[in-house]
């Protein structure tokens, strides 16, 4: 599983909640707060991201993430551990 | 304390996706009774049920766009990734807003209530949750510790319409329709809200539910499956237990001075509602309770029993209930029964279990205006050939002034609904 796997697996969840979203504009630099979502939402991506791939993580690991890629990161340090 | 109006409705159940389909649907005397198709029937012996079909909360919010961009925006955000019964409530709620009118009077939106009738009303949602738990439990959407509560249909009608007034979920079991509206009803009454919604919850029932129902004996479940649109039949003689229903209604109702004030189109008039208990928790229906609820409604009115023209039975097609509610209609209105007509919508629709007097309420109101009783649909042998039952097609040119609407609910919870024309 790539990074770019993985971001695209966000971006589709992304567009599942926060629902009239482009998912052509998401940057990976932007933070999900950046594209609207509030606190249930920023929870709810992040979570039906790890049940896609099949992960369970501890919440206070996503807590250090400030953006989408370090989202990415941590979810494929884990993938490939 | 002024009068008491109603000035719009919206419904979505079995048999229709509006008020204007639902009309229609009436008149032809149409079943929307199938084998179910959303609820395992695997270890159940229910195997039918009137669900509601083709309706996408998606596509009907679609169409708002045109009307009100904002309306759409929001109740889309609010509504997606939420349970059944917020989904399907959200637009029977919308639906009797903008057929109020509300969108375009400048009503204070501190002076409009809801009121949602029902309780354990996401009872599916929570099962197939929990089912999820099992799974993995750390999977559980966050968004659940919100929509688990009925409450959260609250919430999501609020703010999709920007209700800022009193506002709270009002529970009866099967008569949790008719308690919805004697709370509307005295809010509006009393002056605490000028108009209040009240809101018919679709019971969102689950395998567990319909599973004890039918263990209770309590649902139809034996020479029905293969025709499904049969098993609903309130009144006669083959009747073998309810059916169940998927709906939602939604009413507002108004007092008379701010109704005149904005012009509203009035559908009819709330004269008086009664409710009382049985002192029975289980399930089984009281005459007498039932009797003195009807008789509470009209002595509140100072209405004669041969004033009403019209009964809109609870009828839920149970033995025993039928037997018992016909039992109490004659005990209050005795040589009056020849001239009053008397119908279950629930012959076509099943039972809607909370949302139930909401939607008979509508359906009263409906007849009330078009001039109509509906047919009850599979009264082929009636229980009791004294009652004027109407028949299995429809009853035209019916002059309704007065109408009673029933609900009865386990527990030994009794309401009634006095309705006149305006």
């Amino acid at each position: 599983m790539t990074k770019e796997d993985i971001f695209n697996i966000i971006k589709m969840n992304i567009l599942k909640v926060l629902i009239d979203i482009d998912v052509n504009q998401i940057d990976i630099n932007q933070s999900l707060k950046d594209l609207g979502a509030n606190s249930i939402d920023r929870v709810e991506i992040a979570q039906d991201s790890m049940e896609d791939l099949n992960l369970v993580l501890p919440r206070v690991e996503l807590g250090h993430a400030r953006n989408i890629r370090d989202l990415v990161d941590i979810f494929h340090k884990h993938i490939n551990r | 304390m002024g009068k008491v109006v109603i000035t719009g409705a919206g419904v979505i159940n079995s048999i229709g996706h509006n008020v204007g389909e639902f009309t229609e649907a009436l008149r032809l005397g149409k079943s929307g009774v199938h084998t179910l198709r959303t609820i395992p029937t695997d270890n159940a012996s229910v195997k039918i049920g009137a669900e509601i079909k083709d309706f996408s909360y998606i596509d009907y919010l679609d169409k708002l766009q045109r009307l009100c961009k904002d309306l759409y925006t929001r109740s889309r955000k609010i509504l997606n990734n939420s349970n059944l019964s917020t989904q399907i409530s959200s637009c029977a709620a919308i639906q009797a807003y903008l057929d109020a009118d509300l969108i375009n009077s400048n009503l204070d939106n501190d002076s409009i209530g809801i009121i949602v009738a029902g309780n354990n009303i996401s009872q599916k949602y929570i099962i197939d949750n929990y089912k999820k738990y099992l799974k993995e439990p750390e999977y559980i959407n966050p968004k659940y510790a919100i929509s688990f509560l009925d409450t959260n249909i609250i919430g999501a009608i609020s703010e999709t319409l920007k209700i800022r007034g009193i506002g709270y979920t009002v529970g009866g079991a099967s008569a949790s329709g008719n308690l919805g509206i004697y709370n509307a009803y005295q809010l509006v009454k009393t002056g605490a809200v000028k108009a209040c919604m009240c809101v018919g919850a679709l019971a969102d029932f689950s395998e567990l539910e319909m599973k004890a129902l039918s263990i209770l004996g309590a649902m139809s479940c034996h020479r029905f499956n293969d025709h499904p649109e049969k098993a609903s039949r309130p009144f006669d003689k083959n009747h073998e237990g309810f059916v169940f229903g998927q709906g939602s209604g939604c009413v507002i109702l108004e007092s008379l001075g701010s109704a005149l004030n904005r012009n509203a189109l009035i559908k009819g008039e709330i004269i008086s509602v009664a409710a009382g208990l049985d002192g029975n928790h289980l399930a089984n229906p009281c005459a007498e309770g039932e009797a003195k609820v009807m008789r509470s409604v009209l002595q509140d009115a100072g209405i004669m029993p041969k004033d009403v023209d019209y009964i809109n039975a609870h009828g839920t097609s149970s033995p025993l209930g039928d037997v018992t509610e016909l039992r109490a209609m004659r005990n209050v209105f005795q040589d009056s029964m020849a001239s009053i007509h008397v119908n279950s919508t629930k012959s076509m629709i099943g039972h809607c279990v909370y949302s139930a007097g909401v939607i008979e309420l509508i359906t009263t109101l409906i007849q009330m205006n078009e001039g109509f009783c509906h047919p009850n649909i599979n009264l082929d042998d009636p229980i009791d050939s004294y009652v004027n039952f109407t028949g299995k097609e429809a009853l035209a040119e019916v002059k309704i002034n007065y109408a009673i609407s029933n609900s009865f609910g386990f527990g030994g919870i009794n309401s009634s609904i006095l309705v006149k024309r305006y």
